[in-house]
Protein backbone atom coordinates (compact mmCIF):
# COMPACT_ATOMS: atom_id res chain seq x y z
CA UNK A 1 0.00 0.00 0.00
CA UNK A 2 1.27 3.39 -1.45
CA UNK A 3 1.91 6.00 1.32
CA UNK A 4 -0.70 8.64 0.86
CA UNK A 5 0.60 10.75 3.82
CA UNK A 6 4.08 10.87 2.74
CA UNK A 7 3.03 11.34 -0.96
CA UNK A 8 1.77 14.54 0.49
CA UNK A 9 4.29 15.49 3.00
CA UNK A 10 1.95 15.27 6.07
CA UNK A 11 2.71 13.58 9.04
CA UNK A 12 1.55 9.71 9.36
CA UNK A 13 -1.91 8.83 10.86
CA UNK A 14 -2.67 12.54 10.84
CA UNK A 15 -6.78 12.01 11.09
CA UNK A 16 -7.46 15.80 11.26
CA UNK A 17 -6.58 18.02 7.98
CA UNK A 18 -7.37 21.51 7.04
CA UNK A 19 -8.38 21.09 3.51
CA UNK A 20 -7.28 24.59 1.65
CA UNK A 21 -3.80 23.48 3.31
CA UNK A 22 -4.04 19.77 2.27
CA UNK A 23 -5.07 21.55 -1.20
CA UNK A 24 -1.83 23.44 -1.42
CA UNK A 25 0.21 21.18 -0.90
CA UNK A 26 -1.14 18.54 -3.71
CA UNK A 27 -0.82 21.74 -6.27
CA UNK A 28 2.62 22.10 -5.26
CA UNK A 29 3.47 18.38 -5.32
CA UNK A 30 1.82 17.88 -8.49
CA UNK A 31 4.00 20.32 -9.88
CA UNK A 32 7.64 18.90 -8.80
CA UNK A 33 6.08 15.57 -10.43
CA UNK A 34 4.62 17.92 -13.93
CA UNK A 35 5.75 15.92 -16.66
CA UNK A 36 7.03 19.25 -18.59
CA UNK A 37 9.56 19.04 -15.91
CA UNK A 38 11.40 15.34 -16.84
CA UNK A 39 11.37 16.42 -20.47
CA UNK A 40 15.04 15.84 -20.78
CA UNK A 41 15.16 12.94 -18.03
CA UNK A 42 15.92 9.37 -18.22
CA UNK A 43 12.67 7.07 -19.22
CA UNK A 44 13.48 6.08 -16.05
CA UNK A 45 13.04 9.26 -14.14
CA UNK A 46 9.83 9.92 -16.37
CA UNK A 47 8.15 6.50 -15.26
CA UNK A 48 8.91 7.51 -11.72
CA UNK A 49 7.38 10.65 -11.93
CA UNK A 50 4.07 9.52 -13.66
CA UNK A 51 4.08 6.34 -10.94
CA UNK A 52 4.24 9.51 -8.05
CA UNK A 53 1.78 11.10 -9.84
CA UNK A 54 -0.69 9.04 -9.67
CA UNK A 55 -0.27 7.99 -6.23
CA UNK A 56 -0.11 11.28 -5.52
CA UNK A 57 -3.89 12.01 -6.99
CA UNK A 58 -5.04 8.76 -5.47
CA UNK A 59 -3.36 10.37 -1.50
CA UNK A 60 -5.18 13.51 -2.33
CA UNK A 61 -8.80 11.93 -3.20
CA UNK A 62 -8.68 10.07 -0.20
CA UNK A 63 -7.13 12.19 2.16
CA UNK A 64 -9.49 15.06 1.28
CA UNK A 65 -12.68 12.94 2.22
CA UNK A 66 -12.88 12.82 6.12
CA UNK A 67 -14.63 9.37 5.54
CA UNK A 68 -11.93 7.73 2.91
CA UNK A 69 -8.96 9.23 4.90
CA UNK A 70 -10.34 7.36 8.24
CA UNK A 71 -10.89 4.24 6.97
CA UNK A 72 -7.27 4.47 5.07
CA UNK A 73 -5.64 5.25 8.50
CA UNK A 74 -7.44 2.39 10.05
CA UNK A 75 -5.92 0.07 7.47
CA UNK A 76 -2.55 1.99 7.73
CA UNK A 77 -2.92 0.90 11.57
CA UNK A 78 -3.33 -2.44 10.79
CA UNK A 79 -7.22 -2.55 11.01
CA UNK A 80 -9.59 -4.88 8.72
CA UNK A 81 -11.66 -2.20 7.39
CA UNK A 82 -14.01 -1.96 4.31
CA UNK A 83 -13.13 -5.41 3.66
CA UNK A 84 -14.71 -8.36 2.48
CA UNK A 85 -15.49 -11.00 5.87
CA UNK A 86 -15.12 -7.77 8.17
CA UNK A 87 -17.87 -9.09 10.24
CA UNK A 88 -16.89 -7.56 13.60
CA UNK A 89 -20.42 -5.85 14.52
CA UNK A 90 -21.88 -5.55 17.93
CA UNK A 91 -25.28 -7.80 18.07
CA UNK A 92 -27.15 -4.87 19.29
CA UNK A 93 -26.20 -2.17 16.01
CA UNK A 94 -27.53 -5.64 13.91
CA UNK A 95 -30.60 -5.80 16.06
CA UNK A 96 -31.36 -2.18 16.20
CA UNK A 97 -30.59 -1.59 12.44
CA UNK A 98 -33.14 -4.67 11.72
CA UNK A 99 -36.01 -3.03 13.66
CA UNK A 100 -35.33 0.20 11.95
CA UNK A 101 -35.62 -1.51 8.42
CA UNK A 102 -38.50 -4.07 9.55
CA UNK A 103 -40.23 -0.26 11.05
CA UNK A 104 -40.07 1.65 7.63
CA UNK A 105 -41.28 -1.45 5.58
CA UNK A 106 -44.32 -0.89 7.17
CA UNK A 107 -44.21 2.90 7.92
CA UNK A 108 -46.19 5.38 5.71
CA UNK A 109 -45.26 8.49 4.31
CA UNK A 110 -45.22 10.83 6.96
CA UNK A 111 -43.27 8.00 8.97
CA UNK A 112 -41.06 7.16 6.95
CA UNK A 113 -40.17 11.05 6.15
CA UNK A 114 -40.06 11.55 10.11
CA UNK A 115 -37.85 8.39 10.13
CA UNK A 116 -35.65 9.79 7.80
CA UNK A 117 -35.17 12.97 9.49
CA UNK A 118 -33.73 11.45 12.15
CA UNK A 119 -31.44 9.32 10.28
CA UNK A 120 -29.97 12.59 9.30
CA UNK A 121 -29.77 13.60 12.73
CA UNK A 122 -28.07 10.81 13.53
CA UNK A 123 -25.15 10.82 10.73
CA UNK A 124 -24.44 14.60 11.85
CA UNK A 125 -23.91 13.23 15.42
CA UNK A 126 -21.95 10.46 14.66
CA UNK A 127 -20.07 13.00 11.77
CA UNK A 128 -19.50 15.63 14.83
CA UNK A 129 -18.33 12.48 17.05
CA UNK A 130 -15.73 11.75 14.40
CA UNK A 131 -14.29 14.91 14.22
CA UNK A 132 -14.20 14.85 18.19
CA UNK A 133 -12.30 11.30 17.80
CA UNK A 134 -10.15 12.82 15.19
CA UNK A 135 -8.75 15.61 17.68
CA UNK A 136 -8.32 13.59 20.08
CA UNK A 137 -6.27 10.64 18.23
CA UNK A 138 -3.84 13.54 16.65
CA UNK A 139 -3.37 15.16 20.13
CA UNK A 140 -2.74 11.43 21.84
CA UNK A 141 -2.41 8.53 19.44
CA UNK A 142 -4.19 5.83 21.37
CA UNK A 143 -5.46 2.41 19.50
CA UNK A 144 -8.52 2.63 21.80
CA UNK A 145 -9.72 5.73 20.02
CA UNK A 146 -9.22 3.97 16.79
CA UNK A 147 -11.16 1.16 17.82
CA UNK A 148 -14.00 3.38 18.58
CA UNK A 149 -13.59 4.99 15.39
CA UNK A 150 -14.07 2.29 13.51
CA UNK A 151 -17.08 0.71 15.18
CA UNK A 152 -18.64 4.65 14.49
CA UNK A 153 -17.85 3.85 10.50
CA UNK A 154 -19.50 0.72 10.62
CA UNK A 155 -22.83 2.30 12.51
CA UNK A 156 -21.98 5.23 9.95
CA UNK A 157 -22.71 2.69 6.59
CA UNK A 158 -25.33 1.50 8.51
CA UNK A 159 -26.93 4.90 9.09
CA UNK A 160 -26.32 5.62 5.50
CA UNK A 161 -28.24 2.92 4.13
CA UNK A 162 -31.04 3.57 6.54
CA UNK A 163 -31.34 6.73 4.84
CA UNK A 164 -31.59 5.52 1.28
CA UNK A 165 -34.26 3.30 2.45
CA UNK A 166 -36.09 5.80 3.55
CA UNK A 167 -35.51 7.79 0.66
CA UNK A 168 -37.25 4.87 -1.37
CA UNK A 169 -34.28 4.70 -2.88
CA UNK A 170 -34.65 0.98 -4.92
CA UNK A 171 -32.43 -2.14 -5.06
CA UNK A 172 -28.78 -1.55 -3.36
CA UNK A 173 -25.75 -3.23 -5.74
CA UNK B 1 -23.74 -5.01 -12.48
CA UNK B 2 -25.19 -7.91 -14.00
CA UNK B 3 -26.89 -10.12 -11.46
CA UNK B 4 -27.06 -13.95 -12.93
CA UNK B 5 -30.71 -15.01 -13.42
CA UNK B 6 -30.92 -17.64 -10.60
CA UNK B 7 -30.06 -14.39 -8.10
CA UNK B 8 -32.95 -12.31 -9.72
CA UNK B 9 -35.19 -15.38 -9.29
CA UNK B 10 -34.14 -15.83 -5.03
CA UNK B 11 -34.38 -11.73 -5.44
CA UNK B 12 -37.99 -11.50 -7.26
CA UNK B 13 -39.30 -14.55 -5.56
CA UNK B 14 -37.55 -15.10 -2.54
CA UNK B 15 -38.14 -18.47 -0.38
CA UNK B 16 -38.94 -18.50 3.28
CA UNK B 17 -39.07 -14.69 3.89
CA UNK B 18 -40.53 -14.36 7.25
CA UNK B 19 -39.83 -15.17 11.42
CA UNK B 20 -40.13 -17.87 13.18
CA UNK B 21 -40.99 -17.50 17.41
CA UNK B 22 -37.54 -16.62 18.81
CA UNK B 23 -38.79 -17.81 22.28
CA UNK B 24 -39.58 -21.46 20.76
CA UNK B 25 -36.34 -23.89 22.31
CA UNK B 26 -36.65 -25.21 19.01
CA UNK B 27 -35.70 -22.66 17.08
CA UNK B 28 -32.27 -21.41 16.53
CA UNK B 29 -31.70 -17.47 15.40
CA UNK B 30 -29.16 -15.56 13.61
CA UNK B 31 -28.61 -12.72 13.13
CA UNK B 32 -25.45 -10.87 11.25
CA UNK B 33 -24.03 -8.01 9.20
CA UNK B 34 -21.87 -6.89 6.75
CA UNK B 35 -20.84 -3.06 7.61
CA UNK B 36 -18.89 -2.73 4.57
CA UNK B 37 -22.14 -2.69 2.75
CA UNK B 38 -24.79 -2.39 5.84
CA UNK B 39 -26.34 -5.64 5.19
CA UNK B 40 -28.50 -7.29 7.93
CA UNK B 41 -29.58 -10.39 7.62
CA UNK B 42 -31.75 -12.96 10.11
CA UNK B 43 -32.02 -16.68 9.93
CA UNK B 44 -34.07 -18.84 12.29
CA UNK B 45 -34.47 -22.69 12.20
CA UNK B 46 -36.81 -24.68 13.37
CA UNK B 47 -35.20 -28.29 14.51
CA UNK B 48 -37.33 -31.37 15.46
CA UNK B 49 -36.02 -31.99 18.52
CA UNK B 50 -36.98 -35.86 18.01
CA UNK B 51 -35.28 -36.56 15.08
CA UNK B 52 -32.92 -33.97 14.76
CA UNK B 53 -33.87 -32.84 11.05
CA UNK B 54 -34.30 -28.78 10.32
CA UNK B 55 -38.71 -28.75 9.82
CA UNK B 56 -38.33 -25.00 8.83
CA UNK B 57 -36.24 -22.24 8.14
CA UNK B 58 -37.09 -18.53 7.64
CA UNK B 59 -34.83 -15.49 6.99
CA UNK B 60 -35.00 -11.69 5.92
CA UNK B 61 -32.69 -9.76 4.97
CA UNK B 62 -31.98 -5.75 4.43
CA UNK B 63 -29.70 -5.51 1.91
CA UNK B 64 -28.19 -6.12 -1.97
CA UNK B 65 -29.76 -8.31 -4.30
CA UNK B 66 -26.84 -11.46 -3.69
CA UNK B 67 -27.64 -10.97 0.01
CA UNK B 68 -30.98 -11.26 -0.74
CA UNK B 69 -30.42 -14.35 -3.03
CA UNK B 70 -27.76 -16.28 -0.65
CA UNK B 71 -30.28 -16.09 2.26
CA UNK B 72 -32.92 -17.34 0.58
CA UNK B 73 -30.99 -20.20 -1.11
CA UNK B 74 -29.91 -21.35 2.10
CA UNK B 75 -33.42 -21.38 3.92
CA UNK B 76 -34.42 -23.82 0.76
CA UNK B 77 -31.45 -25.89 1.06
CA UNK B 78 -31.51 -26.05 5.27
CA UNK B 79 -35.26 -27.46 5.53
CA UNK B 80 -35.32 -31.10 5.32
CA UNK B 81 -30.95 -31.36 6.30
CA UNK B 82 -29.93 -32.52 9.64
CA UNK B 83 -28.74 -30.16 11.93
CA UNK B 84 -24.56 -31.67 11.45
CA UNK B 85 -25.58 -31.38 7.36
CA UNK B 86 -26.48 -28.27 8.19
CA UNK B 87 -23.32 -27.14 9.12
CA UNK B 88 -21.54 -28.40 6.17
CA UNK B 89 -23.23 -25.83 3.99
CA UNK B 90 -20.32 -23.84 2.73
CA UNK B 91 -20.25 -20.38 1.41
CA UNK B 92 -18.71 -21.52 -1.55
CA UNK B 93 -21.22 -23.97 -2.84
CA UNK B 94 -23.82 -20.69 -2.29
CA UNK B 95 -21.33 -18.98 -4.90
CA UNK B 96 -21.48 -21.49 -7.21
CA UNK B 97 -25.10 -22.50 -7.50
CA UNK B 98 -25.65 -18.33 -7.65
CA UNK B 99 -22.87 -17.46 -9.84
CA UNK B 100 -21.86 -14.79 -7.65
CA UNK B 101 -19.33 -12.86 -9.61
CA UNK B 102 -16.18 -11.81 -6.93
CA UNK B 103 -17.55 -8.26 -5.23
CA UNK B 104 -20.04 -10.64 -4.08
CA UNK B 105 -18.58 -13.20 -2.65
CA UNK B 106 -18.89 -11.90 1.07
CA UNK B 107 -22.66 -12.01 0.63
CA UNK B 108 -22.41 -15.63 0.66
CA UNK B 109 -20.06 -15.64 3.53
CA UNK B 110 -22.87 -13.85 5.23
CA UNK B 111 -25.37 -16.66 4.56
CA UNK B 112 -22.65 -19.19 5.98
CA UNK B 113 -21.97 -16.97 8.78
CA UNK B 114 -25.81 -17.24 9.95
CA UNK B 115 -26.48 -20.84 9.29
CA UNK B 116 -23.70 -20.90 11.80
CA UNK B 117 -25.14 -18.50 14.31
CA UNK B 118 -28.70 -20.00 14.16
CA UNK B 119 -27.15 -23.69 14.59
CA UNK B 120 -25.05 -22.29 17.65
CA UNK B 121 -28.24 -20.47 19.16
CA UNK B 122 -29.94 -23.42 18.51
CA UNK B 123 -27.49 -25.70 20.34
CA UNK B 124 -27.14 -23.20 23.62
CA UNK B 125 -31.17 -23.25 23.32
CA UNK B 126 -31.91 -26.65 23.63
CA UNK B 127 -28.72 -27.92 25.75
CA UNK B 128 -29.94 -25.06 28.63
CA UNK B 129 -33.03 -26.75 28.60
CA UNK B 130 -31.69 -30.30 28.57
CA UNK B 131 -30.34 -29.24 31.93
CA UNK B 132 -33.43 -27.84 33.14
CA UNK B 133 -35.05 -30.83 32.01
CA UNK B 134 -32.05 -33.04 33.97
CA UNK B 135 -32.46 -31.17 36.99
CA UNK B 136 -36.15 -31.44 37.49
Amino acid sequence: MSDYYAALDLPSLQLHLDLANLEQRFHAASRRLHPDRFARASAAEQQAALDASSVLNDAYRTLRDPLRRAEYALKLAGFNVGEQGNLDVPASLLEEVFEFNLALEEADADEVAAARNRFVALRGEIDARMEELFAAYDAAPKRETLEELRGLLNRRRYVANLISTASGEGIRH
Amino acid sequence: MAYSDKVLDHYNHPRNVGALDKKDPNVGTGMVGAPECGDVMKLQIKVNPDTGVIEDAKFKTFGCGSAIASSSLATEWLKGKSVDQALAIKNTDIVTELALPPVKIHCSVLAEDAIKAAIDDYKTKSSATAQVGASA
